[in-house]
């Protein structure tokens, strides 16, 4: 990084802690630290929903796996706006009509006290652990790029925000996040901008999409049916879209207290609301446009010259193995020259007309699927025994190309972005893991009594005490391996269903009103997703994790139901 | 559940056109990506 770039990085991080630690003023007491008195506007509400879903993988992940998969991934969103509808009629007046501090009091409101430590337990649990990988999964892609060492990246990375989140509390989160937005939103699109810039002078916007389309990376329906059988393995298609991305932003948005937190701060239902409803009116288009900024990326490296994987780090590896380093240099040597083909053949397709169109396209995709044959070979070789490898370079693509392409002053910019976006998603969900210790645990179990002085301080040493753990679990990320990665990215699927399932019995289920009832049946639903997942592993059959969602969600409900009637209650 | 209670609502005349609005925006999102999709594939 040039001079610059790190002055634009230091001054932009130092800018939102500053600002952080100016909108910290706010009454000493829980409602004025976790909610900020119930005073925001639904503008600063929609940023702050926002800030928190989107973290600094959203930013390096989705652009690499439009570049990877093409941009189906943004079908994984159709859920949201139709939860965002169904939170707003049913979620959002119970927990406003009840004051609550955190989604799960409402739980022993309408069950019992067991229920509601039980699904706060779960969250705890779940957000806790997701929340370090959270700031490991950056930290690594740094550390990798520029060789930062990783347990001061994870530090910085975690470390600073606490400043800010422990001072202000929920206020602090929100204004922070409406500053972090523009700075992101801005970024990203000047990072649009160029690598459309950069292409070519005769290449035209529309030839850049119409190569980018052509390769397969605009897929961005799918139907999920493959040789009229629908494929239940494949992650991102329409149907799985639309109802095992309900389920997941049903549960996300609706019980998880990182979300719940922020649109209770709104200063009225009505806020609380359009809040909720505008983000799922802007989430589809925003992950679209990032998506195709992907999509560009892999159209611009059609005529700029792509490495064959994209983390130097992985390349090393296998330049060392003594297994594969002469086939991974041949494989090199072919790659280049595909390469320089290429580049040819997609001249020729842009200039081409009509009658030789067919024939340039033909070419390319002859080429480009040689090209990914030889990445797959890459990846596998990464993937064996022998080199212990990472196979999987989707969050290092963007980056890479930031790092390789953009001018001095965009790449500190983009840099800050990273850390901007992930301070957003960590800050909020630190400061929900601090209100939900403090209210469904501190307050509720223990008998002292404390004043509000008393309990805003013992909050902010609980946002710290989070905040720590959090860093603490991505050192130990880093020491453990990428398999972590992977299997904490699924622990929101394996949670989330039988968290939403109580909240649905709670809802819509009227005549359950017995606590054991509910606990136990989302206990037996929590085996029977962690069952199912441990089949899928183990290739008994297969499955996307999306759908752990509806069958968490949903076996709470037919347990309850069926517990409800089998188990007489107690007179 | 009252779906249209007594809380003001921006825009519309009530909560329940705010739904079909966020709704048919998504369904007329699909329909666009659809065509999207096809025309460039």
């Amino acid at each position: 990084m040039s001079q610059l770039d790190w002055i634009i990085l230091v001054v932009t991080l130092l800018a939102i802690i500053s600002y952080g630690l100016y909108k910290s003023r706010t009454s000493h007491n829980l409602d004025g630290y976790f909610l900020s008195n119930r005073s925001m506007p639904w503008g600063l509400v929609l940023l702050s929903i926002m800030g928190t879903q989107a973290s600094a993988i959203t930013f390096l992940s989705a652009p690499g796996q439009a570049y990877t998969d093409g941009m189906r991934f943004v079908q994984y969103y159709f859920g949201l706006p139709l939860a965002m509808v169904v939170i707003c009629i049913f979620f959002v007046p119970i927990f406003h009509k009840l004051k609550v501090y955190t989604a799960y009091e409402y739980l022993e409101n309408r069950f019992d006290n067991k229920t509601r430590t039980l699904t706060s337990f779960l969250f705890l649990l779940q957000r806790g652990l997701s929340t370090g990988i959270s700031v490991f999964a950056p930290s690594i892609i740094l550390s990798s790029l520029f060789g930062w060492n990783i347990y001061y990246t994870n530090i910085l990375m975690g470390g600073l925000l606490i400043i800010y989140t422990m001072s202000g509390g929920a206020k602090a989160v929100a204004y922070t996040q409406q500053l972090q937005l523009i700075i992101i939103f801005t970024g990203m699109f000047l990072a649009a901008y160029m690598v459309v810039n950069m292409l070519p002078k005769n290449v035209s916007f529309t030839d850049a999409l119409e190569v980018s389309g052509k390769l397969g990376k605009l897929n961005v329906i799918t139907t999920g049916f493959e040789g009229g059988k629908f494929n239940w393995s494949d992650q991102y298609n329409l149907l799985s879209g639309l109802i095992g991305g309900f389920f997941l932003a049903l549960s996300y948005f609706g019980t998880d207290q990182s979300q719940v937190g922020r649109y209770l701060t709104a200063r009225s239902l009505r806020e609380s609301r359009v809040g909720l409803l505008m983000n799922g009116l802007v989430k589809v288009p925003m992950q679209f446009a990032i998506l195709l900024i992907g999509a560009l990326v892999f159209t611009f490296y059609q005529f700029n010259k792509a490495p064959i994987f994209f983390n130097d780090i992985q390349i090393s590896k296998l330049e060392q193995s003594p297994v594969y380093k002469d086939s991974f240099a041949l494989a090199r040597q072919q790659y280049d020259e595909l390469t320089l083909q290429k580049q040819q053949a997609v001249l020729a397709y842009t200039s081409a007309n009509k009658e030789t169109t067919t024939s340039s396209l033909e070419q390319l995709r002859a080429l480009q699927s040689k090209s990914d044959s030889l990445r797959g070979k890459v990846k596998d070789w990464l993937n064996t025994k022998e080199v212990g490898g990472d196979g999987n370079d989707t969050n290092y693509i963007f980056l890479r190309f930031v790092v390789d392409y953009l001018p001095a002053g965009l790449v500190g910019l983009l840099i800050a972005i990273i850390f901007l976006a992930s301070w957003g998603s960590i800050a909020a969900a630190i400061n929900s893991l601090a209100s939900c210790s403090m209210v469904d645990f501190h307050k509720r179990f223990t008998r002292k009594k404390e004043t509000g002085e008393d309990e805003y301080q013992l909050s902010k040493w609980y946002t710290l005490a989070w905040g720590i753990f959090c860093i603490v679990v991505a050192m130990f990320t880093y020491n453990i391996g990428n398999s972590l990665i992977e299997a904490v990215n699924i622990l929101g699927s394996l949670f989330y269903g039988v968290i939403l399932g109580v909240f649905l019995v709670a809802f819509f289920l009227k005549k359950i009103r017995r606590g054991d009832v509910v606990f136990w049946s989302a206990l037996l639903a929590e085996v029977l997703v962690i069952t199912v997942f441990i089949l899928t592993r183990q290739g008994v059959f297969k499955m996307g994790f999306l759908w752990l969602n509806p069958i968490g969600a949903f076996g709470v409900v037919l347990f309850s139901l069926l517990l409800n009637k089998l188990v007489p209650s107690k007179k | 559940m009252d779906l249209y209670d007594d809380d003001k609502t921006p825009l519309f005349k009530n909560w329940g056109s705010w739904y079909v609005f966020i709704i048919g925006f998504l369904l007329v999102q699909i329909v666009l990506f659809y065509f999207f999709t096809k025309r460039f594939s």
